[in-house]
């Protein structure tokens, strides 16, 4: 990609404005996506990404510069343009780098972007055909196969010049149920930094068949009533309750700069007791899984909260600085054209001591949230909202009717104290989760749990 | 290399691989940016960025491939990545390339130019000291900013239709924290004038408003009466414009779908589409297949009279393309939506029709849309603040409610419209709204 001398020419003109750190971001990334609607390949694009990304560091202030051209002549144009925003003249004699090399520990055997379209082709329809033969309701599907080659290059001041790959497979599937002019919809999208293997382990057909049940479910739904609940949410994309709930909040983009209601309360019991929320970069062939990050800090795993007691922030360079406490190994980026910023990579909740049976069994009347849509926070208040997107009344601790159009809404601080019951049945799924450097991969995850009291938006 | 070299290399791999139907879509962008933290600029970044996106037709079939590596190597490699992609297509649509419009329009703003490194970092300076000059309260976290970015666009065609055009913005940004006791609030403004006047006033809303909501109260669950600031309302448009799109439609995914001639919106209503609005400097004149855009009405006193087209919709409804094939990425594929979508204005001003709310709710934020609406069913569920609204008078700040209901059922019950039309920050694709009178909305507060 970056050859160690140009690496370190690129480096060297970089510092020469007088920075007291430099980075180098470089990256080729191919990604391939086949579009299915109606049972036809609507659409197969593929686009290369090639470019690299320059840091400067002046204490805590940045100075950030990105080029899609990367001969050697656009790299030191790119450069010249940092040095030249890092005003304090400085000269510095050389930098030398040497190259490291991190454990690959997600193997990936199938590279997704390398198959012929045609074959790729087969796996998606045979996804959507079982979504459409689900049920003479669905009278929609739509289907998207998406593979991801993404190599990386870092080089830095410190001396450190390291690659790493990560191949990641995802297929994504819509049903449409309808009936008497209303429309109902169902997803399932699970995926994995693995190549097309993935799908020895989770068939085509299980995800269309599954978003073609959640569709007939809806469609079958009343409205939610609204108001006051007490709230079961199930595993799996229910830990998207935690991830904007409290996740964002714990992130050092928000924390190192006070705009966060999580910032100095590091050993405080910020939780219920049940509550250990940990985010772990090196689950092998995780969706949000990587072997180092975006700055070349390897992952690892964070416990955030342990039995309620806020433990860990998650940290990159800048935060780092910032904070004056250690990365770890957070930074991430869509691409060479974000600077890398604290991100999740894959967070969840641990299990707790509670059966799920009792957890049903407890609620005399409130909402089982079998599958959660996505959701968004403002890190500064807390405040949250995500949708249902599969849910049931409970009535005399069982589950009775499906209800549709709900939406939980609340605030983070609130709503970690109000998970009492914490089940242990621990499930992870896949997001695509959007900060202000980009769109990164991320798993979230749980158990099923119970949340005391929450406002339920329905109608 | 640069556009025209990069087209010739494209152009000669195409006849060496026997494709005589493609398209040459390229651009380039330039930007420059900086934010400030805590009264000094704490980042700087500059960006250069260029693809280029090979289409081609293969016995009937569309195939795509995209690089932002542009040597002669990658371009040759482009064009068979294309035609292996175009293999798996089975879609009945019948794609064709484009020979050109008659006419199109001209944008009335000069191509504009990448402002330097000095006047952005002088502009987001500026921000933040008006933003901190306007309040006591405005505390850390408080981020101010400047942008400026210019885009590039070239479409090349075998049919020989060949189209450029430079576009681009400059504006900056307050995002200002204010506390006050244990509680925080913050409010965001955009302005894309640079002038002291301008980015004061810029400065000033954004404090103005983030002190607004401090000693926000919940709310009882109910029916009320609501009056959508324009700010929100045209994030409803933008979630829901998708279901204007004639392939939504063919495709089973818009409840729209046959709905042409038919009324589906109150008397009031007139949702207009403007290529070319003033006022917005990212003008287009052709979309990413190069048809001239126009200017038209969506819905025209409350009558669907049009969805949005692009060449391959159009041909299987057999009507023109109203320039809607949009590129939201050079990489990325055709896809509808609109350019500067708004409601037209009624006669209201915001006192008028808080007046004639009397007892409501004035929704002046709302969140979650990407979870909490779904444009195909029309169902929403939205996370809301704003005020209480008594004897037609604003009461108290409220926050902490949703509110939910059905987009097209909230197109039939609008009861009136405000005077002016509050837009979104400039884009290619941008969303404007007045204030919005709607009777009887279900909330869920405490």
């Amino acid at each position: 990609m970056l050859s160690k001398n140009i690496a370190e020419e690129v480096l060297l003109c970089a510092m020469s404005g007088g920075a007291d750190f430099v980075e180098i971001y470089a990256e080729v990334t191919r990604n391939n996506r086949l579009r299915m609607l109606d049972g036809k390949i609507e659409s197969a694009t593929d686009e290369l990404i090639s470019g690299v990304g320059i840091r400067a560091f002046l204490g805590t202030r940045t100075v950030f510069a990105s080029t899609s051209d990367t001969t050697r002549e656009g790299l030191i144009k790119c450069a010249r343009a940092v040095a030249a925003a890092t005003d304090e003249a400085k000269k510095i004699a050389c930098v030398r780098l040497s190259e490291r090399l991190f454990p690959n520990v997600h193997p990936a055997r199938v590279v997704p972007t390398s198959v012929d379209a045609v074959e790729r082709a087969s796996l998606l329809r045979a996804g959507c055909t079982a979504a459409k033969e689900y049920d003479s309701a669905i009278t929609q599907v739509s289907g998207v196969l998406l593979g991801v080659d993404h190599s990386i290059l870092v080089a830095n001041t410190e001396g450190l010049y390291t690659t790493d790959r990560h191949v990641r497979t995802r297929m994504a599937i819509s049903s449409v149920a309808s009936e008497g002019g209303v429309n109902q919809s169902g997803f399932d999208g699970p995926g994995a930094g693995m190549g097309l293997e993935f799908f020895d382990t989770v068939s085509p057909e299980s995800i269309g068949r599954e978003a073609s049940r959640s569709a007939l479910v809806n469609l079958r739904a009343d409205y939610c009533p609204a108001g006051n609940m007490t709230v079961a949410i199930e595993n799996g994309f229910g830990g998207v309750i935690f991830h904007e709930a409290c996740g964002h909040s714990l992130e050092a983009t928000s924390v190192s700069v006070g705009a966060s209601q999580m910032c100095g309360k590091l050993g405080q019991k910020i939780a219920n007791e049940k509550v250990t929320a940990i985010d772990d970069g090196t689950i092998p062939g995780a969706w949000g899984s990587v072997n180092i990050d975006d700055e070349g800090t390897p992952t690892q795993k964070n416990v955030l909260i342990e039995n309620g007691i806020l433990k860990s922030y998650m940290i990159d360079r800048l935060g780092s600085r910032r904070m004056g406490l250690p990365m770890t190994g957070n930074a991430r980026r869509e691409s060479y054209e974000y600077e890398a910023t604290s991100r999740m990579t894959n967070t969840y909740l641990a299990d707790g001591p509670d059966k799920n049976e009792d957890i049903i069994a407890s609620m005399e009347y409130g909402l089982y949230c079998r599958k959660m849509g996505g959701g968004s926070v403002n890190p500064l208040t807390g405040d949250f909202n995500f949708s249902v997107a599969e849910g049931y009344i409970v009535r005399g601790g069982r589950i009775a009717e499906a209800v549709r159009g709900a939406s939980l809404v609340g605030n983070g601080g609130d709503i970690l104290e109000r998970i009492d019951m914490v089940g242990q049945n621990l499930e992870r799924a896949q997001g695509m989760c959007g900060s202000s450097s980009g769109s990164v991969p991320t798993d979230v995850g749980q158990p099923l749990i119970r949340v005391s009291s929450i406002t339920v938006g329905g109608r | 290399m640069q556009f025209e070299e990069l087209k010739n290399v494209l152009v000669a791999a195409a006849k060496r691989a026997g494709i005589d139907e493609y398209e040459i879509y390229y651009q380039a962008e330039e930007n420059v940016s900086a934010e400030t933290l805590k009264r000094e600029i704490s980042s700087f970044s500059s960006g250069v960025s260029g693809g280029i996106c090979f289409r081609c037709i293969v016995d009937g079939k569309q195939g795509y491939a995209s690089s932002e590596l542009m040597t002669q190597d990658a371009m040759e490699e482009l064009v068979l990545r294309a035609r292996s992609n175009a293999e798996c297509i089975d879609s009945e649509d019948a794609p064709y390339i484009f020979e050109g419009s008659e006419h199109y329009g001209t944008p009335q703003l000069a191509p504009p130019a990448l402002l330097d490194a000095g006047c952005i970092r002088k502009t987001a300076l500026a921000v933040m000291s008006h933003t901190y000059a306007a309040s006591e309260l405005v505390g850390d976290g408080t981020q101010c900013g400047a942008v400026s970015n210019v885009r590039t666009t070239h479409l090349f065609n075998s049919k020989g239709l060949s189209l450029s055009s430079t576009v681009g913005m400059s504006g900056a940004y307050s995002s200002a924290i204010v506390r006050k006791g244990d509680e925080a609030a913050e409010a965001f403004e955009f302005s894309k004038e640079n002038g002291e006047e301008a980015l004061s006033a810029l400065s000033e809303r954004a404090v103005t408003r983030a002190l607004s909501k401090l000693g926000g109260r919940e709310i009882d669950t109910g029916k009320y009466n609501v009056l959508f600031d324009g700010r929100v309302f045209r994030d409803f448009l933008s979630v829901f414009s998708p279901v204007f799109s004639a392939k939504n439609a063919q495709q089973g995914l818009s409840l729209l779908r046959g709905k042409e001639g038919e009324v589906i919106a109150a008397d009031c209503v007139t949702l207009i589409d403007d290529p070319m609005r003033e006022g917005n400097p990212m003008q287009a004149a052709f979309d990413g297949e190069g048809v001239a855009t126009q200017k038209r009405a969506v819905i025209d006193g409350g009558v669907l009279t049009t969805l949005l087209y692009d060449l391959t919709t159009a041909r299987r409804a057999g009507c023109a393309s109203t320039g809607n094939g949009k590129k939201g990425k050079y990489s990325s594929p055709v896809a509808i939506s609109p350019y500067n979508l708004s409601l037209a204005p009624g006669e209201y001003s915001r006192e008028a029709q808080t007046e004639v709310l009397g007892d409501g709710i004035l929704i002046t934020e709302a969140k979650g849309f990407h979870a909490g609406a779904d444009a195909v069913t029309g169902d929403f569920s939205i996370e809301s603040a704003g005020f209480r609204v008594l004897d037609g008078k604003l009461a108290y700040p409220v926050k902490s409610f949703t509110v939910a209901g059905n987009f097209f059922e909230l197109l039939k019950s609008i009861e009136s419209l405000g005077d002016t039309v509050h837009w979104g920050i400039p884009a290619v694709t941008a969303f404007g709204s007045p204030d919005v009178l709607v009777r009887g909305m279900s909330v869920a507060g405490k």
